[in-house]
């Protein structure tokens, strides 16, 4: 095969291709999924998602189980999205081994459903003696948290005033709330960030009406002892609505995961279909093209191969095995290979019993020039074709076992993300935010590769235009 | 019937790289009980003209003008069900080229012989049966195919078996399109045999198309010559095949190329150059290109058919001349 | 001619199989064995305890041993690891697939074989009416769109197949469940039978509500490659010779299209049709654990939650089984629609 009858095979394939639509916004939508992969880090917010999927610390800052930000415009009721804050006042004053810090966080809230939590977070060594206090738009001042911290070495302070603030909370209620009403309640099932967001006055504890204005908050610290300093404050809104796809039960950004596993889906797809339908293209020919013995005994494995049900034996393997994603792909590649054996055959036996194909044996042509040159060449468009109606299968392979839980733990999938929805109830409680990305992102890539794939077909094979 | 009159019929095929003019005008008659030879070479029209004669152009193609009238009825007027019920197989039928191909593999012959006839006649199945008997009897097979599929067949038995159902509805007009073209010479002496016995027996009508001159000169009692989708000389087969001789020139180069068997052959005769492009036919008269008479008329002026001797047109304006 | 066809696939079927029970029996040898122990030694140590009254400590010893060691002998745990290979093998083909770790069916048995078997006529019944009309839906969807290729609905529903194609069924049936049975409580949210189950008529028909969900879904994502297809061989089979020359015999366009058309294009379609739906048997795995539908899919999701494996792999065995007489069967149906096979001949 010189490279000129490649190049110009290529060419007439392309201006072929070019013409039918479907096949074009496959391609676009291939080139969108490569963007997404190589940028990454830049578009999520949480850049070591992949490392990290299954690590708590990186994601308790967030609200568990938060709808999209976007939900809000859909909606009457507004809700207070996520957001971290840095002190908008923020007065130091050192003097021998004790340092006092005076830091403003300035809230403004104009939503109808608050926020879940409110984190402050900080740095800290030395005996810190911190208040925290809230000034409302109304005037009303609370103190939420009196609180005296050791660390004798620098350390990360983090402050959840959904449960340092608990008693400030019932505080509150008692002098708003009319008693009858307190009672009827449990004070477990009450929220303490929440009831600082409502108008104080009765009935706030069944139908909180928002109040909505500037909120600020105020943390005094005092820190004693040698080197002893609080630094770096931030104050941390965990939103009742979260970024782009929201978040689940375990705090993780959705958005974040599912661009993560862009790249394992594209990986497991391509490769997989490359490989097996390269050793399915070289099993057929050979098989074709020796015929005879050689045929029969590669035809009965084939067959053995081809009888095994993939996914039930990759779903025991699996559980009995645990093995990685390198693993599964091996193990698809194994099997996938069958699919497009017996279309390369015949397509080679008929090769075979052309008569240039007789012409170049008389000529005196290798064996490997014939395969090369006369048969190879035939069988390649339908290869790619072939491939790229492989990768969705192998898509939603990956996807099926680890729905189960038998992933690859290590890394974050599509398959995963939903393995995790189902076991976090998300069909029961309606987090379709959950549910509805990661699916989306299979079906969307499936649909990539099949706009592709079937343009692909249609062209090669003539017998199927239709103008 | 009394006549069959093709009048300046045109089918054009519209494809992605243009119209091909496969017929652009092509004018004959055919009477009763008599059988019109059509012969050309490969791509002048002649299948074009089977599947136009029964209004049934292959995709992409469409007839788009002209008139064929059976007995004054112009049947390119007719909707797809008046052809269905009136025009194929009763009044003409078609025996295939290939017959490989044209029985549906799936069904045994049984099923499809008595479907053609019951789809146009009420008949009982025993009187239907006794009907297809009696042809295949005539084409000289016996009873025992009925129950056969057609892979079970050898090529000469399925051609039978098509001249058989093309006949068993005793239409008035058949066409014939390369019947023998792929079969073995003995067996291809069998069918026209049997052609001719059927055509004498039957007194039908035939148009029978061919490439192949010494078959034509066996079948027909006239012949059509055509040449890129038109019709170049008409005449009997003594006007064509007799001592004097075609008189257009492609005719003449046609004849020349065909070897015979008791002359001493150097060098095989042929005609030079390709047959034309369709998409973009030459101007003036479509031979002229490789024709070795041709003058500068030629070039310039389509001849149209005309008569030099009774019954025997041409359209070539040296002919003319002469 | 068409039984001589018949017995060599069966023959040859039978063989494949026994070589995959081979295969998996090398394979998850060494799983097997683990559970096999462990359920010895339980089953000794209650021997035991029957025993306690009666022996000293080391009569009791000597008789573990015993038992032990009678066990592993019938068990062939004491051979070299080949003949433990070919046992275990010999034992699955003949469907001894031993006793699960802890599920039990219906009836509280631990027999393997009785917990797969119960489930295997729920799998069949939502697969194979799901089938069913997907292919009467596909194929008609399919003929019509090869009458009018290219035009509006041959290219629309070509891309809604496109669309569906990379669509996991199981995750547009959580979809739809999240939706219909949660959100607007239609249907019911999965099992056989409504808890607690009604009487009398209604008796029969829940599970027929019950099979309205996972039957819809199925269908909707299914019949858009039925059609593809079918549209795709009927379209080239209407290309053929013989389909002209039926028409030039002036059949009825019906006849022409049903009759010969479809006829001629029954095997192919039947085979594509086949191999689709056991390639959907993976996806159905899935999906019937998404509905708790107590097939035999749901059941590996059961015995993996539940660290199971005798009954996986019982369950293993049977799915290839099942996976095995569907490749026969399609062979078997092939060869009856195409006379080529089933009456061969001089071709």
């Amino acid at each position: 095969m010189r490279f000129k009858e490649v190049k110009d095979t290529f060419f007439e394939f392309w201006s072929e291709f070019r013409k039918v639509k479907y096949g074009m916004v496959g391609l676009v939508m291939f080139v969108l999924f490569l963007l997404i992969v190589i940028f990454e880090s830049v578009l999520i917010p949480f850049p070591e998602t992949g490392r990290r999927w299954r690590d708590i610390t990186y994601w308790e800052d967030n609200p568990k189980n938060a709808a999209p930000v976007w939900v809000n415009w859909f909606t009457r009721k507004r809700s207070a999205p996520h957001l971290v804050l840095d002190a908008a006042e923020f007065n130091e004053k050192k003097a021998a081994n004790t340092q006092m810090v005076e830091a403003v966080f300035k809230y403004d809230y104009a939503y109808d459903l608050p926020p879940l939590d409110l984190l402050l977070r900080a740095k800290g060594k030395g005996l810190i003696n911190l208040v925290v206090q809230l000034e409302r738009p109304d005037g009303l001042r609370i103190e939420l948290v009196k609180k005296a911290i050791r660390l004798n070495s620098e350390a990360p302070i983090r402050l959840s005033l959904d449960k340092e603030a608990a008693s400030a909370s019932s505080n509150f209620l008692q002098t708003y709330e009319d008693p009858a009403a307190l009672r009827s309640i449990s004070m477990f099932t009450v929220q303490p960030v929440e009831t600082f967001f409502a108008c104080a006055e009765q009935g706030l504890v069944r139908n909180p009406i928002p109040l909505k204005g500037e909120y600020r908050l105020k943390l005094t610290s005092v820190a004693v002892g040698g080197g002893a300093a609080l630094t770096d404050p931030s104050l941390t809104v965990a939103g009742r609505v979260f970024g782009v796809m929201g978040t689940d039960a375990s705090k993780r950004d959705l958005w974040s995961g599912v661009i993560a596993g862009t790249k394992w889906a594209l990986l497991i797809g391509l490769l997989t279909s490359a490989v097996s339908v390269l050793i399915g293209v070289f099993y057929g020919v050979t098989s074709a093209y020796f015929g005879g013995a050689v045929d029969l005994v590669m035809m009965r494995i084939y067959e053995v191969f081809q009888s095994i049900p993939l996914l039930p034996v990759m779903i025991v393997v699996s559980a009995i095995f645990k093995p990685s994603i390198w693993t599964m792909i091996l193990m698809m590649c194994s099997f996938f290979w069958v699919s497009s054996v017996r279309t390369v055959r015949s397509m080679g036996l008929q090769i075979k019993e052309e008569t240039y194909v007789e012409a170049a044996q008389a000529l005196g042509a290798t064996r490997r020039r014939i395969i090369f040159k006369h048969m190879l060449p035939q069988l390649i468009p339908y290869a790619f074709a072939s491939m790229a109606l492989q990768v969705p299968v192998s898509i939603v392979y990956e996807a099926s076992v680890s729905l189960l839980g038998l992933g690859d733990a290590t890394i974050v999938t599509w398959g995963q993300i939903l393995h995790d929805a189902m076991q976090g109830g998300a069909v029961l409680q309606g987090l379709w935010w959950w549910i509805v990305p990661p699916g989306l992102f299979i079906a969307l890539m499936g649909m990539t590769f099949a706009f592709v794939g079937f343009a692909m077909d249609t062209i090669l094979n003539p017998k199927l235009r239709t103008r | 019937m009394e006549k069959l009159e093709i009048k300046n019929v045109k089918l054009h095929y519209y494809t992605s790289k243009g119209i091909i003019r496969a017929l652009d005008g092509l004018s004959f008659d055919l009477r009763a009980g008599e059988s019109l030879g059509v012969v050309g070479e490969s791509g002048c029209g002649k299948t074009t003209l089977g599947t136009a004669l029964l209004n049934m152009p292959t995709p992409p193609g469409r007839i788009v003008g002209g008139e064929i009238l059976i007995n004054g009825l112009d049947l390119l007027k007719l909707s797809e069900n008046e052809l269905r019920k009136q025009i194929r197989w009763e009044k003409m039928a078609m025996v295939f080229q290939g017959a490989m191909n044209c029985l549906t593999p799936v069904y045994t012959i049984q099923k499809q012989m008595m479907e053609t006839i019951l789809s146009h006649r009420k008949m009982s199945k025993e009187e239907a049966e006794a009907r297809i008997r009696k042809y295949l009897n005539l084409v000289g097979l016996s009873a025992d195919v009925l129950r056969r599929y057609p892979h079970e067949l050898s090529g000469g038995m399925k051609q039978r078996i098509v001249i058989a159902t093309a006949l068993f509805l005793e239409p008035q007009v058949v066409i014939c399109d390369e019947p023998t073209t792929a079969l073995d010479v003995v067996v291809q002496a069998q069918i026209i045999n049997l052609l001719k016995q059927l055509k004498q027996k039957l007194k039908l009508s035939f148009i029978f198309i061919t490439h192949d001159l010494a078959t034509e000169a066996e079948v027909a009692d006239r012949i059509m010559v055509m040449y890129a989708g038109k019709a170049v000389e008409i005449g009997t087969n003594q006007q064509i095949y007799g001592p004097q001789g075609a008189a257009h020139p492609y005719t003449k180069l046609l004849m020349a190329a065909t070897p015979r068997l008791h002359q001493k052959v150097d060098q095989l005769a042929f005609i030079p150059g390709t047959p034309p492009d369709l998409l973009t036919p030459p101007t003036g008269c479509r031979f002229h290109l490789r024709c070795p008479q041709v003058m500068t008329r030629c070039r310039q002026e389509e001849p149209s058919l005309i008569e030099i001797e009774p019954a025997h047109t041409v359209a070539c304006w040296r002919c003319y001349h002469e | 001619m068409y039984w001589k066809y018949v017995l060599r696939r069966l023959a040859s079927v039978l063989f494949t199989y026994v070589i995959i029970i081979f295969i998996y029996s090398a394979l998850f040898n060494t799983v097997m064995e683990t559970t096999i122990r462990a359920q010895i030694d339980e089953q000794v140590k209650q021997e035991m305890l029957l025993q306690t009254q009666i022996m000293s400590p080391a009569g009791l010893k000597q008789y573990q041993e015993e038992r032990l060691a009678l066990y592993y002998k019938r068990y062939h745990l004491d051979e070299p690891i080949l003949p433990r290979i070919f046992w275990r093998a010999l034992s699955t083909l003949k469907f001894d697939f031993g006793n699960s770790t802890i599920i039990r069916s219906a009836a509280g048995e631990r027999k393997v074989l009785t917990i797969v078997a119960e489930k295997i006529p729920r799998t069949v019944l939502l697969f194979t009416l799901a089938t069913a009309i997907d292919i009467l839906i596909g194929v008609l969807l399919g003929m019509k769109k090869a009458q009018k290729p290219g035009k509006f609905l041959d290219q629309s529903t070509s891309i809604i197949t496109m669309i569906v194609y990379g669509m996991p069924t199981w995750w547009v049936a959580m979809i739809l469940i999240m939706l219909f049975v949660y959100k607007i409580g239609i249907f019911p949210s999965g099992g056989l039978h409504s808890i607690p189950p009604p009487t009398g008529l209604a008796y029969v028909l829940d599970p027929l509500y019950h099979l309205a969900l996972p039957l819809l879904t199925l269908v909707v994502i299914g019949f858009w490659g039925r059609a593809y297809l079918t549209r795709n061989i009927v379209l080239s089979t209407l290309q053929e010779d013989y389909i002209m020359a039926a028409r030039a015999r002036g059949l009825a366009e019906r006849k022409v299209l049903y009759g010969h058309t479809l006829r001629s294009a029954a095997p192919p379609i039947a085979t594509m049709s086949i191999l689709s739906l056991l390639s959907s048997v993976s996806g159905g795995l899935i999906f019937e654990g998404i509905f708790s539908w107590p097939g035999m899919g749901n059941l590996y999701w059961v015995a993996i939650q539940q660290n199971d494996i005798p009954v996986l792999m019982g369950n293993l065995a049977l799915t290839t089984l099942f996976y095995l007489s569907g490749l026969v069967l399609l062979d078997l149906i092939y060869g009856m629609l195409d006379p080529r096979i089933k009456v061969g001949g001089k071709a």
